[in-house]
């Protein structure tokens, strides 16, 4: 039980969806902690001392006066200063390395110029993640996106408002009211044309998928139509079957997406979801036995760790996941 | 573009930049001063300990190897410099006591910010909790939330292994948890 304990404080602090919870930032992830410490009460004391220490001790930030520093730097440097001129050499040293600096400081300027042009020349910029792995990615012109693991993400470097995707991501647009600019994500289906707000898009399994949370975007498919969506509705595209849906999120309707690092599933099947699970971490899955495919899950799972993933989807289908290397076992219990 | 600004700043430094070398000093004085104070609880030999250890410092800059983290590389050193400044003049007045790591460092009520209008009975009897924990947890404690150093950081700076830098966290929150009321405790943490 200790050792447990131990490794669960462990986990949450490395896990982001907990520290949404912590920081109360994510609506999901509220949710899901605070059910999880109603189901797990055994922990709950592990899991408040991870808060706090997330949290930390509030302490008074105690810089000193400037003046004060100054002072204390002036006394320092006439220390560094005096030793130069006791003795003659140094200081004849001195001036040497001074132009010595003055060379390295051209050096240096000079090599990050070129440094800067090589980059303006490759036109592109790809950011690729591995299973498993999400990076937080800052685009130039302020639009931040969440690139969820196996996925790529590419554009050209003087206009970061049209990406190509692979895989998925949450974008936060940045608008530009001044002169309208318009963001677009191109993938293999579908053309996502915004102004600014907040979406996720994804491509896996043939098709894509968009969610939109904030603001308002226009579809463009590859079959040439266009369509128009609000905050909180699925559209899905395929270029391949040439099938659209478009739907509005409720609790009655089946759907599941993932943002900023959360799965969110509502009425999803265990199977949809190890699916989802191998599309991001890499990993294979195995069912012992067939009824356990259709357990029906909803909530939220955080996904920073596969660990804590599994762990999740444990509780929730009530069955037992066997963990061994890249192969996930499905056991009823 | 990788570099980022205190890299060139602190490899500016190491060729002897002495506009490099001041604001590496005006940025880090505080921190370390504060630091300084905590271990050995004296100004006096603080501020000598803190001049002759930047003094050091630069004339050195060529023996100091690859710093991967500055921030970290001066806590570790200074803390050196000063333990070893107090281990001198120990040897001077009390030659029995070996007390590298007893530092004192005890938190004051003042010390604390505090978010909810709360009396100054309630910040001291906090701070006294806070004082009952052990030094080494206490260190850990200012270092990570004063000093926002990180686990690994912290581990170096000390001289101990990661995992005990966060065994000796847990202990302390799970000693402050038990003897703190809850809504007292919120009232102290960062948020």
């Amino acid at each position: 039980m200790e050792e447990s304990k131990q490794h669960l404080l462990e986990n949450l602090l490395e896990d982001t969806s907990f520290k949404n919870w912590v920081y109360k930032r994510n609506r999901n992830d509220v949710t899901f902690w605070n059910k999880w410490i109603d189901v797990n009460s055994d922990y709950a004391e592990t899991v408040f001392t991870a808060r706090d220490i997330i949290l930390g001790i509030n302490f008074k930030d105690n810089t000193l006066e400037p003046e004060f520093i100054e002072n204390k730097l002036n006394d320092v440097l006439s220390k560094i200063n005096t030793n130069n001129t006791i003795t003659d050499i140094p200081r004849k040293k001195s001036t040497a390395s001074k132009y010595i600096l003055a060379a390295v400081g051209f050096f240096i300027a000079t090599l990050l110029i070129v440094f800067y042009n090589f980059q303006e020349n490759k036109t592109y910029v790809v950011q690729k993640t591995g299973f498993g792995e999400t990076i937080n990615l800052t685009l130039s012109d302020g639009t931040t996106v969440v690139l969820n693991g196996n996925s790529e993400l590419q554009y050209e470097i003087e206009n970061p408002r049209n990406v190509m995707l692979q895989g998925e991501a949450y974008f936060k647009v940045k608008s530009k009211p001044s002169t309208k600019a318009k963001f677009w994500v191109t993938t293999n289906d579908l053309k996502v044309e915004v102004f600014g707000t907040h979406f996720n898009v994804n491509t896996r399994d043939e098709k894509t998928k968009v969610l939109l949370d904030e603001g308002s975007i226009q579809l463009e498919l590859k079959n040439g139509s266009r369509k128009k969506m609000k905050p909180g509705e699925i559209a899905t595209y395929s270029n391949k079957s040439d099938l659209f849906s478009h739907e509005i999120i409720n609790s009655k309707l089946d759907y599941s997406f993932w943002r900023e690092e959360t799965f969110v599933f509502n009425n999803i099947s265990l199977l949809e979801v190890m699916h989802y699970l191998e599309n991001s971490y890499g990993v294979t899955t195995e069912f012992k036995d067939e009824k356990s495919k259709k357990i029906m899950l909803t909530g939220g799972i955080p996904n920073g760790n596969l660990n804590i993933c599994i762990k999740a989807i444990e509780k929730s289908a009530g069955i037992k996941i066997d963990h061994i290397d890249d192969n996930l076992l499905i056991i009823t219990n | 573009m990788s570099l980022n600004n205190e890299e060139i700043i602190w490899s500016l430094f190491l060729q002897g930049d002495t506009n490099a070398f001041s604001l590496l000093f005006k940025k880090y004085y505080s921190p370390l001063y504060n630091y300084g104070i905590k271990l050995c609880s004296n100004t006096c030999v603080t501020e000598d300990c803190l001049q002759g250890f930047f003094v050091y410092l630069y004339e050195n800059r060529n023996t100091i190897g690859e710093v991967k983290n500055i921030k970290a590389y001066l806590f570790i050193s200074f803390r050196r410099t000063l333990f070893s400044a107090l281990k001198k003049e120990r040897n001077f007045t009390d030659l029995n006591s070996d007390t590298q790591n007893s530092s004192n460092f005890e938190f004051s009520p003042e010390e604390l910010k505090i978010h909810q209008e709360i009396s100054f009975a309630q910040t001291s009897s906090i701070t006294l909790i806070l004082n009952t924990l052990a030094p080494r947890e206490r260190e850990v404690i200012y270092l990570k939330y004063y000093g926002a150093l990180s686990m690994s950081e912290i581990a170096s700076t000390m001289d101990i292994s990661y995992q005990s830098v966060l065994n000796t966290l847990q202990k302390a929150f799970s000693k402050i948890r038990k003897t703190i009321e809850n809504n007292m405790l919120s009232a102290i943490l960062k948020k």
